[in-house]
C-alpha cells in the first residue's frame, strides 16, 4: 500500500461537532469555556469563575461584573471503523478491502498531521472488534497499517449493532469515519449511524463499491449466486432485463443511502473500486466539506 | 455452371464447430457466483438454469457464421462453367537451360530474360487454359506436365536455373511436336539463344512454333581445354599441361591465366588474344600433385567456361614382383625397372611365391598359381590354357593390334598401338570379371588381346603375349608402353585417379562409385554411369570427380541477327471444349473477415463498462 503523501500534507479534515475531553488545536465556536486564547463571549460572573478572567473595563463603564469567554479548543478524536466482513472480498478482482484499508490510512495521515487524534476499529463479521489505542503522531501511522493489513476479511456483519456496540465503549465524540460495502439494508446502516449520532459524533459514511457491483455483466452472465455471508443461493440468468432492472435497484439503494444520510446529518460519499482514491480525496470529500486545504 | 471443391479434404475442419459448440455450452455451465449479499438480487426474478438447453446467442451465431465461413474458403470451392473451345489454350514453353543461356546480356542474362518472358506468356493464359514447361540442355527435361494450375507453373519457372551443360535443343522440340501432334491445339514457344536453324528439325516442322531468340553478345573468353602429361612412374614435377584459350570475340582480348595445384600458384600468364584467336599454354614444373585448377581473369559475358580443372597424379615407383620360370625374363624385366627412378623389380620362382614379400603389383609370366590368389593387383602374360582366371583358347602367329578402348583407365593417352605387331599371341576370352582393353586379331578374325577389371575387389588384366619378345628388341616400344601403362593402372591406390568428365557427356563412373543424386551431378545405373550438369569438383564414394565445360558451341555465344519468328501455322481448334474455373474461396474469406469485425463488435457491445 503505497500512500502518494505528499499530497495529503495540503488536507486537512474539516469538522464542525464531535468535540473531545482534552485540550487540542481544534477550535470549536459556539462552545464558548472560561480559558482559551480567543475571546468569543462574555458571560456574568458567577461564585467561582476566575477572576482574572474579569473585564475590568465592563465594570467600569456598565458596573457589571463580567468576565470572558474563549472559544473552546479542544483535541478530535477519528475513529476509522472498517468493514472487515466478508462481502469486502467480492468480487475478488475488485478489490474492495485493499481500497478500504488505502482510504482509512490516507484519512489516518490527514488526521494525524493535523494532531488530531486516530483510533482504527475493524469491525469484522465474525469476533469481536479490533481496535487500535488512539494514535497521536504520525509515527504511529505504521502500527495503523499494520493492523490494517492484518485484516482478513470475513463473516457477517451487522453494522448497526457494531457501531452501537462501538459506541458504547467509545462514549467520548469525536469523527466517526464508517468505510464499508453498505451492501445491507438501509435500515441497518441508519441504525448505526442513529447509535453515532445519539452521542455527538459527526459521522463520515464513506461507501466502498466495487465496479462489478454495479455491472455484474463484468463477472458473470449466468450462474448460481452465493451470498458469501449467509450462503443463500439464488440462480439468475443476466438477461439484458435482469440486468436492467438490477441496475434501478442499485440506483435506489444508493439513493436510500444518500437519504439517511441527510436525515440523520452525515456525509455519504462513495467510492467505487475503479475509481482513484487520490481523486476521491482531492474532489469528492473536499466537495462535501469534509477534507479542506490547509 | 457447375459447383465443385479443390480441397474436399477440407472439410474435416467442420469438426472445429462441434468444438465450438462444446466451448458455447461450458460458457453456460451451471456456475456458482460469490456475492457480497443477494438482499438486491432477491429482487430480481430467479432464472432457472438448464445445461442441457443449447440456446445459441449472437455471439455464437457470428463465431460458428465466421467458423464456417473459414472452413468453406479451406475446402476452395468453385464454380465450372463451359467454355468454347476456341477460347482454350494449351501452351507448350520450352525453355533452353544450357551454359550459353548463363550470358550476360543487357537488362540481365539470357536466362533470366528468357524466363521473364516465358513467365509472361503463363501470365497472360486464362483459367482453364492449359500449360506444359519442358527444359532444354543437353537432354529434354519435362519441368512440368500439362496442367491448368498457373500458379505452380510460375513457381516452377521462378525456381528454375541455367546448367552448365551443351545444348541439344532437338529432343525438347521433339517432345514438344509430339504434344502438338497428339493435341493440334497445343501451341509451342521457344526460348532460346540458338537461332532456328539450329533446333536440329525439319524446317516445316518449325512452322507450328513460337521462336524467340534472345542474345546476342559475343564477349567470351574461354578455357576450351586442358590437358595434363603425367609420364607414368615418373616424379610429379615432371608432368605438364596444356590449356587451349580461345577469344570467341570480333575484338582483342586481354586475360590473365592462372594455375593454381591445390593452394600453391603453379602459373601466371598474361595473354593478347586477337580476334577469334586460339592461344596454347604450356604449364611445366608444376610445384606439387593435387588438384590443378585453371582460371581466367576477365570480365566477359560468360563466366562458367573461365575455369577448368583437372588433376596432377601423384607420383609412385615401380614395385613389382615377377613371378617367373625364365631367369631371362626377371632379368630383363629389372633392367625395365632399373630405368624408372626408385624403382624396385623383384623376381620369384612360381614353387617360391609363397616366400616373395607384398609389391604393389604382381606379373605372372605363362603361370596362374593354384591356391588363393594374392593380395595385390595382377598381371597375367600369355596365361595357360584352362587356368581358372584368364582363360584362353588358343595361341595365334602373326596378330596385330587392331583396336583398344580409349576410355579404359589402363590404356589411356596411348596412341600408336596400331603399330603393334605380335609374332606369336594368346587368343583370350573375355572374363565375366573384366572387359576387352584391346583387340588384337589375325587373319581368322580378332580377339581380346589384353582384358582388365576387377575381380574381388583387386585389379586384374591378362595379356594374350609375353615378355620376351619386346624386352629384347627395341623395335617394341609400344608393347613396353602398352605394359606400363597396364601396370601404372594396376597400381594405382584404392579409389584411382580422379574421373575428369564434361558437362552434359554421359561417363562410365568405373568401380567404386555408388549411386548419387546431388546437385549438379547424377551417377546411377549398372555399370554406374555418371552425368554431370554443373562445372566444379564432386567427391562420390571416395571418387574424385572433376567436371569441365569444354564445349566450343555453348562458348561461342555470339548471335547475329537474333529476334522472333512466330509460328506461321496457327494450332487447331480445340477439339474438345474445356471449362473455366472460378474458385470462391478468397470471397469466403473475406466473408470471414465482416463476420470477424461484426463478432468483435457484438463482444465489445457487451463487454463490461464503467458505470458511472
Amino acid at each position: 500500500m503505497n500512500l502518494d503523501l505528499e499530497y495529503l500534507e495540503r488536507l486537512t479534515l474539516r469538522v464542525r461537532r464531535g468535540m473531545g475531553d482534552r485540550p487540542g488545536d481544534r477550535r470549536f465556536p459556539g462552545r464558548p469555556e472560561p480559558a482559551g486564547i480567543e475571546l468569543e463571549a462574555y458571560a456574568a460572573y458567577v461564585p467561582g469563575d476566575d477572576l482574572r478572567h474579569l473585564d475590568w473595563n465592563a465594570v467600569g463603564r456598565l458596573d457589571a461584573l463580567l468576565v470572558r469567554r474563549f472559544t473552546a479548543e479542544r483535541e478530535l478524536v477519528v475513529h476509522l471503523l472498517v468493514d472487515a466482513s466478508a462481502s469486502m472480498a467480492v468480487p475478488a478482482r475488485d478489490g474492495k478491502l485493499p481500497l478500504a484499508r488505502e482510504l482509512a490510512l490516507a484519512l489516518a495521515y490527514v488526521a494525524l498531521g493535523a494532531n488530531d487524534a486516530v483510533r482504527i476499529a475493524v469491525l469484522p463479521g465474525d469476533g469481536a472488534t479490533r481496535v487500535s489505542p488512539l494514535l497521536r503522531q504520525r509515527g504511529s501511522l505504521a502500527r495503523a497499517a499494520a493492523l490494517l493489513a492484518a485484516v482478513v476479511p470475513g463473516g457477517r456483519l451487522g453494522l448497526g449493532a457494531a457501531l452501537e456496540t462501538y459506541v458504547r465503549e467509545h462514549p467520548r465524540p469525536g469523527l466517526a469515519i464508517v468505510v464499508s460495502d453498505l451492501m445491507m439494508e438501509p435500515a441497518e446502516v441508519e441504525r448505526g449511524v442513529l447509535a453515532l449520532r445519539a452521542r455527538r459524533y459527526e459521522v463520515l459514511l464513506l461507501h466502498v463499491i466495487g465496479a462489478g457491483e454495479l455491472d455484474p455483466g463484468r463477472e458473470f452472465t449466468r450462474g448460481v449466486l452465493t451470498d458469501v455471508e449467509t450462503g443463500a443461493t439464488h440462480p439468475i440468468v443476466l438477461t439484458p432485463a435482469a440486468r436492467t432492472r438490477y441496475r434501478e435497484l442499485v440506483a435506489e439503494h444508493l439513493g436510500a443511502l444518500a437519504a439517511l444520510a441527510e436525515r440523520t446529518r452525515a456525509v455519504y460519499a462513495r467510492l467505487a473500486t475503479d475509481a482513484s482514491v487520490r481523486e476521491f480525496l482531492s474532489v469528492e470529500l473536499p466537495r462535501l466539506g469534509v477534507l479542506g486545504r490547509r | 455452371m457447375t459447383p465443385g471443391l479443390a480441397n474436399p479434404a477440407g472439410a474435416l475442419a467442420l469438426g472445429a464447430v462441434g468444438v465450438l459448440v462444446v466451448l458455447h455450452l461450458y460458457g453456460r455451465r451451471r456456475r456458482t457466483v460469490p456475492v457480497g449479499t443477494l438482499f438486491l438480487w432477491q429482487r430480481v426474478p430467479a432464472e432457472p438454469l438448464d445445461r442441457r438447453r443449447f440456446r445459441p446467442d449472437l455471439l455464437f451465431v457470428l463465431q460458428l457464421g465466421l467458423l464456417l465461413a473459414l472452413i468453406a474458403g479451406f475446402v476452395r470451392p468453385y464454380l465450372e462453367a463451359a467454355t468454347p473451345a476456341a477460347e482454350r489454350v494449351r501452351l507448350l514453353v520450352v525453355l533452353d537451360v544450357s551454359a550459353s543461356m548463363q550470358a550476360r546480356e543487357e537488362g540481365g542474362t539470357r536466362f533470366e530474360l528468357a524466363r521473364r518472358r516465358a513467365r509472361a506468356l503463363v501470365a497472360q493464359l486464362l483459367t482453364g487454359d492449359e500449360v506444359m514447361l519442358v527444359t532444354a540442355a543437353e537432354r529434354a527435361h519435362v519441368l512440368l506436365a500439362w496442367t491448368a494450375d498457373h500458379a505452380r507453373a510460375q513457381d516452377r519457372l521462378e525456381a528454375l536455373e541455367p546448367l552448365d551443360t551443351p545444348t541439344d535443343l532437338a529432343a525438347a522440340l521433339e517432345l514438344a511436336l509430339g504434344e502438338r501432334r497428339a493435341r493440334p491445339e497445343t501451341q509451342v514457344a521457344v526460348l532460346t539463344d540458338l537461332p532456328p536453324e539450329a533446333s536440329g528439325v525439319a524446317h516445316e516442322e518449325l512452322a507450328y512454333v513460337d521462336w524467340v531468340q534472345i542474345g546476342r553478345s559475343d564477349d567470351n573468353v574461354a578455357i576450351t581445354g586442358l590437358s595434363v602429361e603425367a609420364p607414368p612412374f615418373h616424379p610429379a614435377g615432371d608432368a605438364t599441361a596444356t590449356v587451349l584459350v580461345r577469344n570467341y570475340a570480333h575484338v582483342e582480348r586481354r586475360v590473365v591465366l592462372e594455375a593454381r595445384v591445390g593452394t600453391e600458384t603453379w602459373a601466371r600468364r598474361e595473354l593478347v588474344l586477337a580476334p577469334r584467336g586460339a592461344e596454347p599454354v604450356l604449364l611445366t614444373d608444376p610445384p606439387a600433385d593435387g588438384e590443378l585448377t585453371v582460371t581466367l581473369a576477365v570480365d566477359d559475358a560468360l563466366a562458367v567456361d573461365n575455369r577448368a580443372l583437372a588433376e596432377l597424379p601423384a607420383s609412385r615407383p615401380l614395385d613389382l614382383l615377377v613371378v617367373s620360370a625364365s631367369r631371362e625374363l626377371g632379368a630383363a624385366v629389372g633392367k625395365l625397372g632399373a630405368s624408372v627412378a626408385a624403382s624396385r623389380v623383384r623376381t620369384v620362382r612360381p614353387e617360391r611365391l609363397a616366400e616373395a614379400e607384398p609389391a604393389r603389383a604382381v606379373i605372372y609370366d605363362r603361370v596362374v598359381p593354384p591356391g588363393p590368389p594374392r593380395a595385390e593387383p595382377a598381371l597375367y602374360l600369355e596365361p595357360p590354357a584352362g587356368n581358372p582366371v584368364c582363360p584362353g583358347l588358343r595361341p595365334v602367329d602373326d596378330a596385330a593390334v587392331i583396336d583398344w578402348d580409349v576410355d579404359h583407365p589402363a590404356v589411356a593417352g596411348l596412341d600408336g598401338l596400331e603399330a603393334l605387331t605380335l609374332e606369336h599371341a594368346v587368343q583370350l576370352v573375355t572374363p565375366s570379371w573384366g572387359s576387352a582393353v584391346v583387340l588384337g586379331a589375325t587373319a581368322r578374325g580378332a580377339f581380346p588381346l589384353l582384358v582388365a577389371g576387377e575381380r574381388d575387389g583387386r585389379r586384374l588384366a591378362c595379356l594374350g603375349a609375353d615378355l620376351a619378345g619386346p624386352l629384347v628388341s627395341s623395335d617394341d616400344v609400344p608393347f613396353l608402353v602398352l605394359l606400363l601403362s597396364t601396370l601404372r593402372w594396376l597400381e594405382e591406390p584404392p579409389g584411382g585417379a580422379a574421373l575428369l568428365v564434361e558437362t552434359g557427356v554421359p561417363a562410365l563412373a568405373g568401380s567404386g562409385v555408388a549411386e548419387f543424386h546431388g546437385p549438379g551431378l547424377q551417377v546411377a545405373g549398372d555399370p554406374p554411369v555418371l552425368l554431370a550438369e554443373r562445372t566444379g569438383l564432386y567427391r562420390v564414394g571416395g571418387r574424385v570427380v572433376l567436371a569441365n565445360l569444354f564445349d566450343d558451341r555453348e562458348s561461342d555465344i555470339g548471335r547475329s541477327g537474333g529476334g522472333e519468328w512466330p509460328a506461321t501455322a496457327r494450332p487447331a481448334a480445340a477439339s474438345a471444349a474445356g471449362t473455366a474455373r472460378r474458385e470462391l474461396g478468397w470471397w469466403l474469406y473475406l466473408a470471414a473477415a465482416a463476420l470477424l469485425a461484426l463478432e468483435w463488435s457484438a463482444w465489445q457491445a457487451r463487454r463490461p463498462r464503467r458505470v458511472a
